[in-house]
Order: structure tokens, then C-alpha cells, then sequence
């Protein structure tokens, strides 16, 4: 029976050696769907390096059982999607709103939501351009954003199933995005566009902010009335339960990073806190067994905090994160120069805030999402960080950047200039397999130069 | 651009074709995969010792044979005997040939087990070999390609333990020997199988010596089954989709092949017919072009009698994979290769 | 009043902003199209040097210029033109600069959603009210529509002009009009010579071509005659026709105009200007891209398929840095269509 060990990060042939140790019925005990006999997923890392994720090689995973179930549970989304669809189940994909339509989703019975945005990842998970080069070959920019292979995965068919349904959300969001809903179009999908309004400032009246509200509320109500025409079901009931749920793993996630990023010592590592944020958009394809997880998640934190141990070492550099990277490896690299993440800001705030409960469920899916990330001015997107620098918590920045990101390349000078009372290291995440050495040694002189202040 | 599939243009790579094969879903086209094996020495001109010595060399020709081919799969395999001689068995290289069993472990009826050493996958024999020639090719392809990674089973490699003779003759008059000659094999076997894994291959079992040629029915069952089982069970820890090839004629053996736990059969003398009505609800099928059809026959006669293969094959309902009933021999014309695989592209397409 | 040269501007970056409207303010529409080189690599103090060169130089422009500016309107359109405003907030906020403007954005939908443009005017209108301290009455508004649908109308004698077979007059001096336009200086008279030509006809799209990128135009007009266009550094502006002289006339008409490639979906775009091409009887297209115009970029696949004409693809940082190099690409180019 294997109990969790002293923690450490690991490596994929240290999980290999520990996953001996893994029972019978502990591999048997956690399934996806409730299914016996193919939802299994507590693997080891090595299965899925097996099946074409090379980079698991190199990377270093946190040790504790409730990290093997979160990774074979996310490795393993995929096939889960497929095993949605053949199921009976509903798979619709969302794009571009990052977060609140899903919560609309979920509160129809058997319909999984999922972002194809997230096979991002992908590319830099496999070591492998396949993807980014299909869609080059479609037409796509070559200077354009890794979310570009997204379009190169609808186009295959092998990453998702062909969803029932996309809605597809653009307006003041990223180009990319908006521009990939386009070709998905065109490749013969027809997606449901909705509009994300852009959000007013404090600077113009509130009467701005109620009007986006309003906006998104009819938004939403389309949304409502699309899926009801797909499932025939119309159960106002059911969206306030979803709203609930939502609350629940919003609400265990945003203690999991209190927990987290407060310990004196890091509990958990990087990769692992980036991958329980983006589970908020949609629980990986099964919200319940996601939840549960996170629920064995927070008691080995919890434990780990109590007996004051962790991944890293006590005096490791506070820093604040600022942009997902779509490179897995560069979280680890920077915990092993000696760098700790305490904040993030993942551009997916608005499936991170609470939403209100007490009030009428389309306005607070509207109230939530006008909190996002993406849809108003920089300054609201870092104010968060900039409060942590001020109070001493975060002693340097890092933002990653991708090129051809509309929003990196008109943000990241902003933010080096809003958050100059401490290090700012601005990285272009490289293509797949592409960090180099010259990149690793500016990590290391921000870690030196943050020493030095 | 539309969805519309265009027959000649393939769409998923050979990785995400067998990705879909293994979660029930039905890819672009089939998966073809002809064993292609020590072929690859003699499509790429290098000395089969050199192929099986040099994990390198192993690697880099199985990568060529895939350029000029384009079939589905690296395989990583010379012979039979590459676990039973890390546990002591002794084989010659011939320069033009693959090793041939010069001296078993087990040379006397009355020797012990304890001569069987527990072999180190990274240092003993040549299972090192094998493991750099994985670790070549995921690098080099990984990402595109699948790596499979033969490994003999148990009963097959405790038949290379052993004088194969006296084996056979002790299943009947001392079959507590074999059994434990077996489990002993088993534990060499998932040894391999986990650095193979942590290599980055994926292990499917071959079992040769089990086949309905050599052994009966109820042998298969008392001995090779639970060694076959005991590996599946491992590899089944892994999550892995597991391929269990038996050549021979494996006809008396099919309904027992059911109990091994495979997840996809690689068949060689059996009807395909008669395979998929007993197996293809339960375990994807594989196979079974005669190779010596594929060594010796002439292109018009291998893409007429491809494509019938391929045509009954992807009925099959929980999936197919268009292969040959064994290896490829060695000095196959490429010409007979390249028809074998056109042939199957030709009618073997799921979508569109 | 003030002298109609002493006006104070208020720049706008965008088709679907009523110039009508900003014109009621007493002050002058400016359209924010500059480019160049300088400009570009100025702005790379507030922005990454992958950002939209022609974001780059306007911001820039505007900072360079910040005592003209009564104050800037822009709208989400691009979300790196939109970004822009908020740098320039970000910029007079945070890094103190020493006068500041107001700085409207309009949210312009890129789904089919009139009631969310006409709520915007709406909202804009208000805003301007306020900082012009005037009530845009319905004879105000009424007068500027007027000024500006004549101002439009002389301008579409010369659009006939160049559209003609064979063309009278080129895109290069149509340009250069146009350029008055997009200054507000509606009350210039058009001076454009006539130069018949029966060299190929082509139509220009893409990214807005800035004031002082005309020699683009130029270098493609050497052996081609560009005789339509769908862009906003030229006369696009001329699909802009308001039939009621109100304020729902100004709506309807800004809203209904041939959309943007960024909306979406974007086949009316690809209906509209395919009608004009077909109209036209082009043999070829010209899309002129900016770096990082993804709007544009990511479409040029499918123009080359949906429009089914030959197509010219030019990409520029707005350095001109191979010009001969561009100028052997437009030359063959035009010896194909030849």
C-alpha cells in the first residue's frame, strides 16, 4: 500500500520506481465516469511519455499519491472525452471566454464541457511541432500563438471528439482565439458565437460596467436556450446547483493557493498549482471526480503544512508569475534556480472568483465573468501583484510571453513599468523543445539579481 | 477546406492513429504494421549483427525502414533469446544470421534454478542493446511514431532456458519445473518491460513457442497462459493496451486467447474470418498477411490478396491492425514491402 | 470659433467610429493612420516589438503630439488597437505625463449585435456631449451628417473615376485625397489628375495603410492599376451611405457598412468585397499585411481560395527595408496577370 513519502519533486523514472509500491486497489479505487472498466487513470507519468509525451522525461512531478491521481487524471483527458461521446454524453466545446460558459454546460445532465484552447499544452508536452505545423501548412501564421494548434487539432480529429456543439466567445478577448473560431468555421464546424464585451475601467461611470452586464446576461440566456433546444431540458434549478459547484472547487482552489503560497515552505510545486488553477474552467471533462481530487490534494497540502515540509527550500525567492507558460519545463527550471511562485496570474481570473450566489444566476455568471483577465485595462490585471509587491510578499516578476499574442505584446512593457520596485523577467517561451542555455542563465541572473537587492 | 477526406492524403500520424485504436475509436485509416524487424538491416545494408548488437544501428534502421515504407510503427526486436541470455543461456552470432541457442542455462535435467541469474536490463546480455535502440528512436520520432518493444514471454524464453526438447517433455513429466522455470522468466520479463517503459517503449509480448504449432491446447493453458497473463497483468498496471503475438498456427488456441487479458491479438495461420467472429468483440485484431507470401510472391499477388485481407480485417469490430502473420523475412524484396503497405492504404480507410 | 487651423484634433482609429459625431464636437476628426519606421521603433518603449507596427506609430504619434489632441476615441476592434488606449490611459496615469486627454473606446461587437453598437453611440454621444459641453441636437447632428455625405460624394465621383474601363485615375493620387479626408480636411478641394491606364486591374485589401506608406501604393501602381479598395487608410470610407439624417441613420449606416475581416463570422465581409471584386472585373488582389496583423494573416488562405483570383500576399513592418526585393515580387506579379 503505497503512503506518501518525504516530499520531494521527482523524476518520471522515480515515479516508475515508487508506482511498485501502488496496490492493486488503489489503482482499481479511482476511475473517471464511474467507470470500471476503462476509467481507470492512476497511472505513472511513464505511461503517458509512452504514448508520445516526451517532455515527461524531463520534467519533475511532486511525489504524493494525491499528484499521481492528479496527473494520470489530466494525462488521460483525451481518451475521456471520447469516452464521453461514447457514453452517450454531450462534449461541447467553449472557446474563448475561458470559464463561465461551462458553469452553464454542467447544469445539463450529461453534457461535458471542455476547452480545446488547452491543447496548447500539447506541443510542448510531446516535444513536438506536428500540430504547430499543420497549421502552418492550413494557412496560419507562423508568428502566431501556440494556441494555433487548437485549429490543427479540430482539424485531425485525434485529440477530441467532434463536439455536439461549440460556442464560440470572441470580442475583447485575445485575437488569436477569435481568429482560430474563424478557421474552425471554415473547416466546416459551425460554432454559436457569443460577445465578451469589454469592460470599462473605474475611470467612466458605473452605468458602463451595468450595460456589460446586461450584454452578457442575453449572452448567456442564448447560451441557455441553445442547450435546452440540444438536451430538451429547461431547469433554472439546475444552473444554481451548477453555480454551486462551481463555487466549491473555486472556492477549495483559492484556499489550495492561500495554503500553498503562504507556507513557509512551498507545499506543492509550481506545475502542479498551474494545473489545479486551469482545472477551474471545466474540471478536466469530469467536474466530480475532479473535485475529489482536489479534495486529497488539499489534505496532503494540509499536511505538509502542518509538519512545516515541502518541495522546496525554505529560503526559496518569492516571485509572482504573470501569464501561463506554454511550456510545462519552464516552471519546473525556475524552482530549480531557487525560485518560488506565490502568485499567478493566469489571464483566467473569472474562473477564479467567487460567483455570487444570492443573486439571479445569469448576473452573477455576468458579474464574474466582467472580472476577467483579458477584457480590461492591465492595470486591473496585475493590480493583485502589484498589492503583493507593495506589502513585501513578492520580491521579483516574471511574465511569459508569446509570440504573436496580441495581448503579450501590448501588456508586458505596461507591466515591467507598473511592477519596476522589484525584478521583472520578461521570457518569449520558446517553440517546443526550444529552451536553451542562453535562457536558463538569464533565469539564473534575475534569481542573482534578486538576491542582491 | 473541408472535411471531406481525401484518400491520398493522410491525416493523423502514425502516433495518433494507434492513439484512437486503443480508446475504441476508429482512426483516419488502419494501423499497418508489418512486423518489420530484422527486415530493417537489410533495407537500410547494414550486417544483422551489427543491427542486433548496436542499439544504434537498431534504431536508425528501423527509423529508414519507416521512411521508405511509411507504415505505423517502430519495432524493436532481433529473436527470441534476448531475455534468456541475460539470465545465462548462450547464443553464436553468425555475421549474416540472428543469434542461434548454443548452450542453455539449464544444461542437465537436475540443475537448479539458482544458475538463472535475475538479469540487470541495463547491463546484462544484450537487453541494453535494445534499450538504447528505444531510447534512439523516441527521441528521433516519438513523438510521430509508436515503439513497440517485443518482449518474449515467459514460456518462450524458458524455452530458451532449456534444452526446447526436454522443456516440452518436462511440461508433461515434470511440469512443477516448468512452472517455476516460468515464473522465473516472468519476473526477468517485467523487469524488461519496466526499463523498456521508462525508455519510452511500449512492450508487446511475442510468444512463438506457445503457438498451436508446438504445444496443445491444454499445455498453452497450464503453462504459457499464466506467464502471458502475469505480464499482461503488469503491463495492465500501466494502463498499456497490451499486443500479444503468437505465430503458428494458434486456430485450437483461440478461445483461450480471450483469458490472456490481451487487449490486441497478433495472429498468424488462422482464418481471419473465424478470428473475428470469436475475438473481435472483445480484442482488436492483428495480422495476418503470410509471410511468405510477402517473402516470395509476386507484387500482383500480394495487393490483390492484401486488400481481401484488409477488406474482411476492418470489420472487425473492436479494431484492426493490417499486418503479417510473423516477421517479415529478412531478405524480403522492398518492392513486395511497399505493395503490401499501398495495398492496404488503398482499402483500408475508416473515414470518409 | 475658433480658426478651422488652430482646431484641436480628436484622432480616431477606426471605420465604425461616426466621424459625424466626433466632428459635432466642434473639433477636428483625425484619423490615427501614421507608420513608419521611426514611429514604430519610438513605440517600442511602451510596447514589444511583435506588436502591430501601425499600433506603434500611432501611439507614438500621439505621444509625440499630445498638445493636439482635444481627446481619442478608439474602438475594439483589433484587440491590439484597442489595447493601444489603454497604454496611452496607462501611460498618462502611470507614468505621469505632464497633459492628459479623455480617451473613449467604443465597444464595437464582432458579432452580429446592433443593439450593443447602437447602446455604444449612444453612450459615445453622451461622452462627447460632455467633454464638448454641447447638446448634439438633432439639427446639429443633421448638419454634420450633410457636410460629411458631401464630402463623401465628391469623393465617389473620383472612385468612379479609378473604377472605371479602363481606369482615369490612379489609387496613388486617390490616396493622397483620401488622405484629407481622414484628416478632416473635408473642405479641401480634391485635386486629382487624370492618367488612363490598361495596365491589369487590381483590388487592395488589408491592413489600413498609413499616410506615410504611400509609396507602396506607388510601387504597386507601376505596372497595375488598382482600381478598388477595402481599406481604411484609402476609401474604405466611401461604403459608409447615411440615408437618415439623424442619429439612427448615423447607426444604421456605420453598422450595416461591409464589415471588417474580424468579425465573425466573417462571410458577409468575404460576400460584399467579393461582389466589389467581381464588379470591378479585377484579375488580381493585393492584401497588404502588417507584421502581426492577425486578423488579416490568418485570412489570407482564404482569400486566395474563397476569392479565387491571383493573389499578391505583402507583409511589411512599415521599413521598406528590400524594396527592391518587393519591387521584382510586384513586377512579376503583374507580368502574370499581363
Amino acid at each position: 500500500m503505497f503512503r506518501d513519502p518525504k516530499p520531494q519533486k521527482i523524476s518520471l523514472s522515480d515515479w516508475s520506481q515508487q508506482f511498485k509500491l501502488v496496490g492493486e486497489e488503489q489503482i482499481k479505487k479511482f476511475t473517471y465516469y464511474r467507470n470500471p472498466e476503462w476509467g481507470i487513470y492512476l497511472s505513472p507519468p511513464a505511461t503517458f511519455m509512452v504514448y508520445g509525451a516526451r517532455e515527461l522525461k524531463r520534467l519533475k512531478f511532486d511525489n504524493s499519491m494525491a499528484s499521481l491521481r492528479l496527473w494520470g487524471f489530466v494525462f488521460n483527458e483525451s481518451e475521456r472525452l471520447f469516452r464521453a461521446k461514447q457514453i452517450g454524453k454531450r462534449v461541447i466545446a467553449t472557446m474563448g471566454d475561458l470559464g463561465t460558459v461551462p458553469v452553464i454546460i454542467m447544469a445539463f445532465p450529461h453534457c461535458i464541457p471542455f476547452y480545446p484552447e488547452c491543447i496548447w499544452w500539447t506541443p510542448f508536452f510531446k516535444e513536438s511541432t506536428v500540430l504547430l505545423d499543420v497549421a502552418t501548412e492550413m494557412g496560419i501564421p507562423e508568428a502566431a500563438c501556440f494556441s494555433k494548434a487548437t485549429l490543427a487539432a479540430f482539424y485531425k480529429k485525434a485529440y477530441f471528439p467532434k463536439p455536439d456543439l461549440i460556442f464560440a466567445s470572441t470580442g475583447a478577448s485575445c485575437d488569436d482565439y477569435s481568429c482560430i473560431m474563424q478557421q474552425i468555421e471554415d473547416l466546416g464546424y459551425d460554432p454559436f458565437w457569443l460577445e465578451i464585451p469589454f469592460r470599462r475601467d473605474d475611470l467612466n461611470p458605473p452605468l458602463g460596467g451595468l450595460r456589460q452586464e446586461e450584454y452578457l446576461i442575453s449572452e448567456y440566456e442564448r447560451v441557455w436556450n441553445r442547450m435546452v433546444e440540444l438536451t430538451g431540458i429547461n431547469d433554472k434549478n439546475r444552473l444554481i446547483q451548477s453555480i454551486k459547484k462551481a463555487n466549491r472547487l473555486r472556492s477549495l482552489v483559492a484556499n489550495l493557493k492561500k495554503l500553498t503560497y503562504e507556507a513557509s515552505i512551498a507545499p506543492l510545486p509550481a506545475l502542479e498549482m498551474m494545473t489545479i488553477e486551469f482545472g477551474n474552467l471545466y474540471g478536466y471533462a469530469d467536474s466530480d471526480e475532479w473535485l475529489n481530487i482536489l479534495e486529497m490534494v488539499q489534505e496532503t497540502i494540509c499536511n505538509r503544512v502542518k509538519q512545516g515540509v515541502g518541495v522546496l527550500e525554505e529560503d526559496a525567492i518569492p516571485i509572482a508569475w504573470i501569464t501561463p507558460s506554454a511550456d510545462p519545463l519552464l516552471l519546473n527550471l525556475v524552482e530549480d534556480f531557487g525560485l518560488r511562485i506565490v502568485e499567478t496570474e493566469y489571464v483566467i481570473n473569472q474562473a477564479l472568483v467567487p460567483i455570487e450566489e444570492d443573486i439571479e444566476s445569469f448576473r452573477a455568471l455576468a458579474r464574474s465573468f466582467l472580472k476577467a483577465s483579458l477584457i480590461g485595462s492591465t492595470k486591473e490585471r496585475v493590480k493583485r501583484i502589484i498589492d503583493g509587491v507593495n506589502n513585501g510578499r513578492i520580491k521579483g516578476v516574471l511574465i511569459t510571453n508569446m509570440i504573436g499574442a496580441s495581448h503579450c505584446a501590448m501588456e508586458t512593457r505596461l507591466m515591467e513599468k507598473m511592477l519596476s520596485d522589484v525584478p521583472v523577467l520578461s521570457i518569449d517561451v520558446p517553440a517546443p523543445f526550444g529552451i536553451t542555455e542562453q535562457l536558463r542563465t538569464r533565469i539564473a541572473a534575475f534569481t542573482e539579481t534578486i538576491k542582491n537587492k | 477546406m473541408s472535411l471531406m477526406v481525401d484518400k491520398k492524403y493522410e491525416i493523423l500520424n502514425p502516433r495518433e492513429r494507434f492513439g484512437l485504436l486503443v480508446i475504441d475509436e476508429k482512426p483516419d485509416r488502419c494501423n499497418i504494421i508489418p512486423l518489420i524487424t530484422s527486415h530493417a538491416a537489410a533495407v537500410t545494408g547494414i550486417s544483422l549483427k551489427d543491427y542486433y548488437t548496436n542499439g544504434t544501428a537498431m534504431a536508425k534502421a528501423q527509423i529508414a525502414a519507416i521512411e521508405e515504407y511509411g507504415h505505423d510503427a517502430i519495432s524493436i526486436f532481433s529473436e527470441v533469446g534476448i531475455i534468456a541470455e541475460a539470465m545465462g543461456s548462450e547464443f553464436i552470432y553468425p555475421d549474416d544470421d540472428l543469434p542461434v541457442l548454443k548452450k542453455p542455462a539449464l544444461t542437465g535435467l537436475k540443475q537448479t534454478m539458482d544458475c538463472l541469474r535475475q538479469p540487470d536490463p541495463k547491463k546484462d546480455g544484450r537487453l541494453p542493446v535494445y534499450l538504447e535502440a528505444i531510447d534512439y528512436a523516441y527521441s528521433a520520432v516519438g513523438d510521430k511514431i509508436p515503439i513497440l518493444a517485443y518482449v518474449p514471454a515467459p514460456f518462450t524464453t524458458g524455452m530458451m532456458l532449456s534444452d526446447p526438447n526436454q522443456f516440452l517433455l518436462d511440461t508433461i513429466k515434470n511440469p512443477q519445473r516448468v512452472k517455476k522455470i516460468i515464473e522465473i522468466s516472468l519476473n526477468a520479463a517485467i523487469e524488461f518491460c519496466y526499463e523498456i517503459i521508462n525508455a519510452g517503449g511500449l512492450p508487446i509480448l511475442v510468444d512463438p513457442l506457445a503457438s498451436g504449432s508446438v504445444i496443445s491446447p491444454k499445455a498453452f493453458r497450464d503453462f504459457a497462459l499464466p506467464g502471458e497473463q502475469g505480464l499482461i497483468n503488469f503491463l495492465h498496471r500501466y494502463d498499456f493496451d497490451v499486443i500479444l503475438h503468437i505465430c503458428g498456427d494458434t486456430t485450437p488456441l483461440l478461445d483461450s486467447l480471450i483469458l490472456t487479458g490481451a487487449d490486441l491479438i497478433s495472429l498468424d495461420r488462422v482464418d481471419l474470418n473465424l478470428a473475428i467472429q470469436k475475438l473481435a468483440k472483445k480484442i482488436r485484431i492483428i495480422g495476418n498477411f503470410d509471410t511468405t507470401k510477402i517473402g516470395f510472391g509476386s507484387t500482383d499477388e500480394i495487393a490483390k490478396e492484401v486488400k481481401e485481407m484488409v477488406r474482411i480485417g476492418i470489420k472487425a469490430e473492436k479494431g484492426y491492425i493490417a499486418s503479417t502473420g510473423c516477421e517479415v523475412p529478412i531478405r524480403t524484396p522492398v518492392e513486395n514491402v511497399k505493395t503490401f503497405i499501398s495495398a492496404a492504404k488503398e482499402v483500408g480507410w475508416y473515414w470518409g | 470659433m475658433v480658426k478651422q487651423e488652430e482646431k484641436k484634433l480628436i484622432g480616431y482609429n477606426c471605420s465604425y467610429i461616426p466621424v459625424e459625431l466626433l466632428a459635432a464636437t466642434g473639433y477636428k476628426p483625425y484619423r490615427l493612420l501614421h507608420g513608419d519606421s521611426r514611429l514604430s521603433g519610438s513605440g517600442e518603449k511602451l510596447l514589444r516589438v511583435d506588436a502591430c507596427p501601425l499600433v506603434k506609430s500611432n501611439l507614438s504619434y500621439i505621444i509625440e503630439n499630445k498638445d493636439k489632441f482635444a481627446a481619442v476615441v478608439g474602438s475594439t476592434g483589433c484587440d491590439m488597437a484597442r489595447r493601444m488606449f489603454d497604454c496611452l490611459r496607462q501611460y498618462q496615469d502611470v507614468l505621469s505625463a505632464p497633459s492628459s486627454f479623455p480617451i473613449y473606446v467604443l465597444n464595437n461587437p464582432r458579432t452580429d449585435k446592433p443593439e450593443i453598437f447602437y447602446d455604444e453611440i449612444d453612450w459615445l454621444v453622451k461622452e462627447l456631449e460632455h467633454l464638448s459641453n454641447k447638446n448634439f441636437s438633432p439639427d446639429l447632428i443633421n448638419y454634420e451628417i450633410e457636410r460629411w455625405e458631401a464630402a463623401r460624394n465628391r469623393y465617389r465621383v473620383f472612385a468612379q473615376k479609378r473604377a472605371v474601363k479602363p481606369s482615369l485615375i490612379s489609387t496613388t493620387a486617390f490616396a493622397k485625397a483620401c488622405a484629407n479626408f481622414h484628416k478632416g480636411d473635408i473642405e479641401l478641394e480634391i485635386k486629382i489628375d487624370e492618367t488612363l491606364s490598361q495596365n491589369p486591374r487590381v483590388y487592395l485589401l488589408g491592413s489600413a495603410i498609413p499616410y506615410e506608406a504611400h509609396l507602396i501604393i506607388e510601387m504597386l501602381e507601376a505596372n497595375m492599376r488598382i482600381v478598388g479598395d477595402f481599406n481604411c487608410g484609402i476609401s474604405r470610407f466611401l461604403n459608409i451611405n447615411i440615408k437618415e439624417k439623424n442619429l439612427d441613420g448615423i447607426k444604421k449606416a456605420y453598422y450595416n457598412q461591409i464589415p471588417c475581416i474580424y468579425k465573425r463570422p466573417n462571410n458577409q465581409f468575404y460576400e460584399m468585397v467579393g461582389a466589389q471584386i467581381k464588379q470591378l472585373a479585377c484579375k488580381g488582389i493585393i492584401a497588404w499585411t502588417l507584421d502581426y496583423c492577425d486578423n488579416y494573416e490568418f485570412e489570407l488562405k482564404r482569400i486566395e481560395r474563397i476569392f479565387g483570383l491571383p493573389v499578391l500576399r505583402i507583409r511589411s513592418d512599415l521599413s521598406f527595408q528590400n524594396i527592391n526585393q518587393l519591387k521584382t515580387r510586384i513586377g512579376a506579379f503583374a507580368e502574370m496577370l499581363a
